[in-house]
């Protein structure tokens, strides 16, 4: 899997490309580890990349969005981690586990960042 | 049936996922069903690599797939500690992100891509999961089957006509005539079938028949029409045929 990272002023952007499964995941737990340390809490995660998902790499997703969220700046503002450009195959994953749901979709990269 | 042994690492994955889609594929799994199937699995062979020899050096693992009737077989066999379903919770999916367990997608995520999974554990065998995915034929919503019964001939082909009109009036190219309740045709009646090819033609579309009875066989037999019609022995296989070129 490759991951392009993208810093903005205020949000982080991590563009997936590939196959995100249990022998890549762990790269991108490291990447969002990373930011985490920085203090950087706001994700925006471009799918539109991304092959393939099984269940390590929505793990690494999901415990992502709780840490992120356990940041707060005011009770209004804060961490999270919103994911843009979902392709078919993995938004049915998403479904099936009921991911659809726990996170905050969106149809394009730029409206995901401006929603922080 | 085929096999495949491997170390049970995460190398293996990629391997385990080229083998079961070479698999699927060739067992006329559809490209859906195949992408199901390499999910599940990957999701298996997940588990075994991240968890069965956990904490000594890795063993090995064992995955096959065969096909018997409509179903696509695949088995998984390690040696490792012995795995009991019970002990994963399955995951509520309908939690909010707060409450959300992240164990247990794996099995969840087998369980509904799958038509059927057992796992079994044995001291001697070690632990055996069997997935199951039913082959079914691709459906498709451009072929028209019309059912004729009893006597195709001078006094009730003219309604099969009508009948085949107003299905192409309605846009139907793809016809398949299902004979298996007819027990007469005629040479009116054949003519009839004849007149429907030819109109369907036209229309750049294909006439088909399928589940013959013996003696109306032989009436396209006798008169030579076998080499001009496309004749299939059952609904599936004359359904499949359309659009192949072969009319």
């Amino acid at each position: 899997m490759e991951i392009t990272h993208k810093r903005f002023n205020r949000v982080d952007l991590l563009a997936l490309k590939g196959r995100l499964d249990a022998t890549t995941s762990p790269q991108l737990k490291q990447e969002i580890e990373k930011l985490f340390a920085d203090g950087r809490y706001r994700l925006v995660i471009d799918a539109s990349g991304l092959e393939y998902v099984s269940s390590p790499g929505l793990r690494v997703l999901i415990e992502a969005r709780k840490r992120a969220r356990e940041w707060k700046i005011t009770d209004l503002e804060g961490g999270d981690v919103r994911i843009a450009n979902l392709p078919p195959r993995i938004k049915e994953v998403f479904d099936l586990t009921g991911f659809t749901s726990l996170f905050d979709l969106f149809d394009d990269t730029t409206e995901a960042v401006g929603s922080f | 049936m085929e096999i495949l042994t491997l170390t049970a690492n995460l190398d293996a994955l990629a391997y385990v996922s080229a083998f079961i889609t070479a698999g699927a594929e060739r067992s006329g799994l559809d490209e859906r069903a195949t992408w199901q199937v390499q999910l599940a699995v990957d999701e298996a062979a997940t588990n075994i690599v991240q968890h069965a020899y956990a904490g000594t050096e890795p063993g090995t693992f064992t995955i096959t797939w065969e096909v018997q009737d409509n179903r696509f077989i695949v088995t998984l066999r390690d040696h490792g500690r012995s795995f009991d379903p019970q002990e994963v919770p399955t995951p509520d999916i309908m939690s909010p992100l707060e409450e959300r367990q992240v164990g247990g997608l794996g099995i969840y995520l087998m369980t509904r891509l799958m038509d059927e999974v057992r796992f079994d554990f044995d001291p001697q065998e070690g632990n055996f999961l069997t997935m199951v995915k039913y082959i079914t034929a691709p459906t498709r919503d451009d072929v028209v089957v019309m059912p004729l019964s009893g006597r195709v001939d001078a006094v009730t082909s003219p309604r099969i006509s009508a009948e085949v009109r107003d299905h192409i009036a309605s846009g139907a190219r793809y016809l398949l005539l299902d004979m298996s309740e007819v027990n007469f045709l005629s040479s009116s009646g054949l003519r009839a079938l004849l007149l429907i090819r030819k109109e369907l033609m036209t229309e750049g579309g294909e006439l088909r028949l399928c589940s013959l009875q013996e003696q109306v066989y032989d009436v396209f037999v006798l008169t030579g029409f076998t080499q001009v019609f496309a004749i299939h022995a059952t609904q599936d296989e004359a359904i499949a045929a359309f659009g192949q070129g072969r009319a």
